[in-house]
């Protein structure tokens, strides 16, 4: 084996694959080296000397660090004789000279490497009496977290992280010698995305996290292993709860997803989960007081004798379904089935206007893997900016680009967070895309470098939708063209929660579980299985709610959909909903639109059930449940199985495990999934087969392009943190979102004589606001960028065409 | 990210960046000498003018902060017309070092690490300035004197503040102040507190023009 080397560690003869670092090598092996610098996912530095071992070399003893040593061939190594003791007593004595003993009031207190490195390995006693350092006690580096640095080690892992992982290096050294200290430039705080990992990494309590501290000791929490549902990335997550409440979350490390790695967002997000203003009882609304409180049967009753009537009257085809996205699979599929077997609807829709053909995003053939990236030598990312909409997508591809040599396209209409890792960044208007691709097609212009760039595979397509100003169907031209490069994959991006696990389950109007098309082939053994299907075409969200504002849609049931801040046509959203007669709402908040709901049923959140989910790869993984619902919450799939049992269907839902056997029975991409193996042969999930009935419609041949009429193109974008439910409730992150404004082109402020405005008035045909101005010379010349969903702003339509005058 | 906002500098001091910048091929390289500039244009390194250096570089401010708190040459606060560096290192101590340390302090009227309110002087302590063989010894604005006493160094800053010279020179000062000398020191330069430092022109620092 020329691969592999001989090493002895201890007096045991050890076969370890070459060059790898002797740190790893002896643990494969089972031998611990401790450590405090050293982090699987970053590069050594050997700062910390606690990893100290002694090799037998030609010209005697040596000492080094195990962890910036490579093995080699026929190395003699002991990581616990008399030498490497005393020096790991020794590292451990220099530590504690400065280090505090305050662990009784440490959050790390319990679980703090440290602490158990000196039980472990040290000295048992200092010699120094000295006074330690002493600096004021925490100050911020963040809006999310505190830093301690009497406690700091100096491992660096959290500056390397900054720099290696996230690439936003906020906080350094300063003041290096013996002074020296973790520091952010003056008024610059550590305001990354990405910050709470460094706490989670920080070996000692030096850094905290606001959401966590003081809030519980470690052995004192329950902890359960899930799968975070707030990007579509499925990462996998540590979910911990003290006295029925979460208080934490951490990454964990899976090679496939995450890797180890969360986003602020994913990690302190879940404080929405406990927030008193979860709805806790059903309501319903009556004109006089609005909402009152009433009994499960109560509400159940009356929903049920409404929707009785209208389809009664006249049919399925006035009932419609909107949302979803935020369900596990089983969830997913109860409300699938329950629309089209007791609604007798196809108008069902998670996709809250996305825009994007449900085909395209859950039926994508050649569809990537997220570890695809890691080998590829060309990625290709064509849709949103992933720092904003898929943060630990964005890490992944960074990584690529920064350490693994891929060559990086980047196509937007502004600047991302990935261009300064980008070796070709193309931007355009909205609506100019379809040119723009043409000419990557044909690697002319100034596409023909970026082209070049994707002549070697294997080439990965990260492909979606730029923002709302876009037309969806570039997303699948631009898909069609990475099929044609050399070994592509293609990923489809799509950012709601579980949205693939909704759209394979059916919730859109095209499509049954299982990735069958409504009408197709497939469709009768689920017909069969189900005893019936709705026949009628059915509408996407646009068309329900278009529909709705009509007066054609009599019942319209919100799953966890607040259209009125959550489609970009929130003005048509609300025409919609005033219209419509008879609104049922599940959800877990009383959002703007449930607030128009006739009946609000209460349901069971994230944390609160069991179920599995489906990320972007097509990897179904299991969410697990620590806390119970607030007050009388239910799952969606047991309301729903009451409100059709009183409609005189037995659905036949037993439980969410039962549903997950009729997934895998009737949904033919589902067959083999069980519960069972995701609790403990595939942690990691299972990768369900790719592709579905219906294949990809437009190519960059007949490339579509909706151009808007004047020289403004509005380009409507999400951002991590905006005014949804889940940010809304999170008090920790409820301040960070960046507020409404619209940025401009300097020259095209100076051109429309807002050059010293503060403010400008923003109109779209669906919508107006006036707006801050904010001046951004990354943007393409002629985009009107707006930030979606921020608090307090009036909806404003997803354009394309615009016009930006003084307010 | 910071915004990319309009350069502070003069016209001559980014003409110079440029150049500097030019002559490295990884733009982080040249953080150092681009601090020289930064201090020389706004009289110390302010925190704008190390962000101004971080987005000639490219790196953040935090970076470039990381690197400017380690050099103390770097003077991060408003620093005298005259900077009196006196070496407290063990040559320099064993000979009186202290003392020269503590009437300098008193003559300055500011403590070590100090400037007086006139802006005239700033008094610092210093590790090993390479002179033991003059010890004790001290440097007004990086130009050396050695074998003061603490009468000496009394006289030397009276002389400052009085004589107000435009550029202090070794061999005056050695001349007029000093006793013990190790050896020769070079050619006198014509330097202020923060610069710029002839020592770094290879490095475009003075641009040919100390
Ligand atoms: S704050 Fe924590 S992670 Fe950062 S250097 Fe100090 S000990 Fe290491
Ligand atoms: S773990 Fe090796 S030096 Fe820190
Ligand atoms: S000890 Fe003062 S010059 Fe060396």
């Amino acid at each position: 084996m020329s691969d592999h080397v001989t090493v002895t560690i201890d007096g045991r003869k050890l076969e370890v694959p070459a060059g790898e670092l002797l740190i790893e090598a002896a643990q494969e092996h089972g031998t611990y080296i401790p450590r405090f610098c050293w982090h699987p996912r970053m590069k050594p530095v050997g700062m910390c000397r606690m990893c100290l071992v002694e090799l037998e070399t030609p010209r005697g003893p040596a000492i080094v660090t195990a962890c910036t040593t490579p093995v080699s061939d026929g190395m003699v190594v002991h990581t616990r004789n008399e030498t490497v003791q005393r020096m790991q007593e020794g590292v451990l004595e220099f530590l504690l000279i400065n280090h505090p003993l305050d662990c009784p009031v440490c959050d790390r207190g319990g679980e703090c490497p440290l602490q158990d490195h000196v039980m472990a390995y040290g000295p048992g006693e200092s010699r120094f009496v000295e006074e330690k350092r002493h600096f004021e006690k925490p100050i911020p580096i963040s809006e999310l977290v505190l830093l301690d640095r009497e406690r700091c080690i100096l491992c660096a892992r959290c500056t390397r992280f900054s720099e290696e992982i996230s690439g936003d290096p906020l906080i350094e050294f300063t003041d290096r010698g013996n002074g020296v200290h973790i520091a952010t430039f003056p008024d610059l705080p550590f305001s990354s995305y990405f910050s709470g990992n460094t706490v989670q990494i920080c070996p000692v309590g030096a850094l905290t996290a606001t959401a966590y501290r003081f809030r519980a000791r470690p052995w004192d929490l329950e902890a359960v292993e899930s799968t975070c549902m707030h990007c579509t990335a499925g990462d996998r997550i540590n979910l911990q709860a003290s006295h029925n409440e979460v208080v934490r979350i951490l990454g964990v490390d899976v090679e496939p997803t995450n890797q180890g790695w969360l986003s602020d967002r994913c990690r302190f997000g879940f404080q929405y989960v406990g927030s008193p203003d979860r709805l806790t009882v059903p309501l319903i609304r009556d004109a006089e007081q609005g909402h009152t409180e009433v009994t499960w049967s109560e509400a159940l009753d009356l929903a049920a004798t409404r929707i009785g009537e209208v389809l009664a009257g006249s049919g399925g085809q006035s009932v419609a379904v909107l949302g979803g996205a935020r369900l596990t699979n089983e969830d997913a599929y109860a409300l699938s089935k329950f629309a089209r077997v007791v609604l007798g609807t196809n108008h069902v829709d998670a996709q809250m206007d996305d825009g994007l053909d449900p085909q395209f995003l859950a039926a994508t053939v050649d569809r990537a893997l997220i570890s695809d990236l890691d080998s590829a030598k060309a990625i290709l990312v064509w849709g949103p900016d992933l720092k904003e909409e898929h943060p630990t997508l964005y890490l992944r591809v960074r990584r690529a680009a920064q350490e693994l040599g891929a060559a990086l396209v980047v196509v937007h209409p502004r600047r991302t967070g990935l261009d300064d890792r980008a070796t070709h960044k193309l931007t355009y208007r909205p609506g100019e895309g379809a040119d723009l691709l043409t000419e990557l097609v044909a690697g002319s212009g100034r596409a023909s470098q970026a082209r070049q760039a994707l002549a070697e595979g294997p080439v990965v397509g990260l492909v979606g939708r730029t923002g709302y100003g876009e037309d969806p169907r570039l997303a699948e031209a631009v898909a069609a063209f990475v099929r044609t490069l050399p070994d592509a994959r293609i990923l489809p991006l799509a950012r709601r929660a579980n949205i693939y696990g909704a759209l394979d389950m059916g919730l859109a109007p095209t499509l049954l579980p299982g990735r069958v098309s409504v009408g197709g082939e497939g469709a009768r053994s689920i017909a069969e299985a189900w005893g019936g299907l709705a026949e009628h075409p059915g509408l996407d969200t646009r068309g329900i709610l278009e529909a709705a504002a009509a007066g054609d849609i009599e019942v319209l049931f919100l799953v966890g959909a607040d259209p009125l801040r959550d489609v970009p046509d929130g003005a048509l959203a609300r025409r919609a909903l005033e219209r419509v007669p008879f609104v049922v709402a599940i959800d877990q908040f009383l959002t703007d639109s449930s607030r128009l709901a006739d009946v609000v049923f209460c349901a069971d959140g994230f944390a609160e059930k069991e179920g599995t989910v489906t990320n972007l790869e097509g990897r179904v993984q299991k969410v697990n449940r620590i806390v119970p619902g607030p007050g009388q919450t239910r799952p969606d799939w047991s309301i729903l199985d009451d409100l059709a049992r009183r409609l005189g269907v037995e659905l036949g839902f037993g439980s969410a495990e039962a549903i997950s056997k009729e997934i895998a029975d009737v949904a033919p991409a589902y067959r083999g999934v069980t519960w069972d193996r995701l609790d403990w042969e595939e942690r990691d999930g299972i990768v369900v087969p790719d592709g579905g009935e219906a294949p990809l419609r437009f190519v960059p041949a007949d490339t579509p392009g909706t151009r808007a009429g004047g020289d403004l193109v509005l380009h409507l974008a999400r951002v991590m943190y905006d005014d949804g439910v889940t940010v809304r409730h999170s008090p920790s992150l409820a301040g960070l979102a960046p507020g409404a404004a619209v940025h401009l082109h300097p020259d095209d402020a100076a051109r429309l004589g807002l050059a010293s405005a503060e403010t400008a008035r923003v109109v779209t045909e669906q919508g107006e606001a006036t707006l801050p101005i904010r001046l951004d010379d990354t943007l393409h010349r002629g985009v009107v960028y707006v930030p979606f969903n921020q608090p307090g702003m009036p909806p404003l339509g997803p354009g394309p065409a615009v016009t930006v005058t003084p307010a | 990210m910071l915004p990319r906002t309009m350069s502070r500098w003069s016209p001559e001091t980014r003409e110079r960046a440029r150049r500097i910048l030019a002559r490295y091929p990884e733009k982080r390289s040249a953080v150092m000498p681009l601090l020289y500039l930064a201090a020389a244009e706004d009289g110390h390194l302010t925190p704008e003018g190390m962000e101004e250096v971080a987005r000639w570089v490219g790196l953040t401010p935090a970076q470039v902060q990381s690197v400017a708190s380690f050099y103390t040459m770097y003077k991060r606060e408003r620093t005298g017309r005259y900077l009196v560096s006196c070496c407290t290192s063990i040559s320099c101590m064993l000979l009186g070092a202290d003392e020269v340390l503590a009437a300098v302090e008193d003559e300055a009227g500011v403590p070590a690490g100090e400037t007086d309110d006139e802006g005239v002087i700033t008094v610092e302590h210093v590790e090993c300035i390479g002179a033991c063989g003059g010890a004790p010894a001290l440097q007004v604005n990086y130009e050396l004197v050695e074998g003061v006493t603490p009468d000496t160094a009394r006289e030397l800053i009276r002389w400052l503040r009085s004589a107000s010279p435009e550029a202090v020179h070794t061999d005056e000062m050695q001349e007029l102040f000093g006793t013990r000398r190790s050896f020769d020191w070079a050619v006198p330069e014509r330097v202020g507190a923060v610069g710029p430092f002839p020592a770094f022109e290879p490095y475009g620092t003075t641009d040919g023009n100390p």
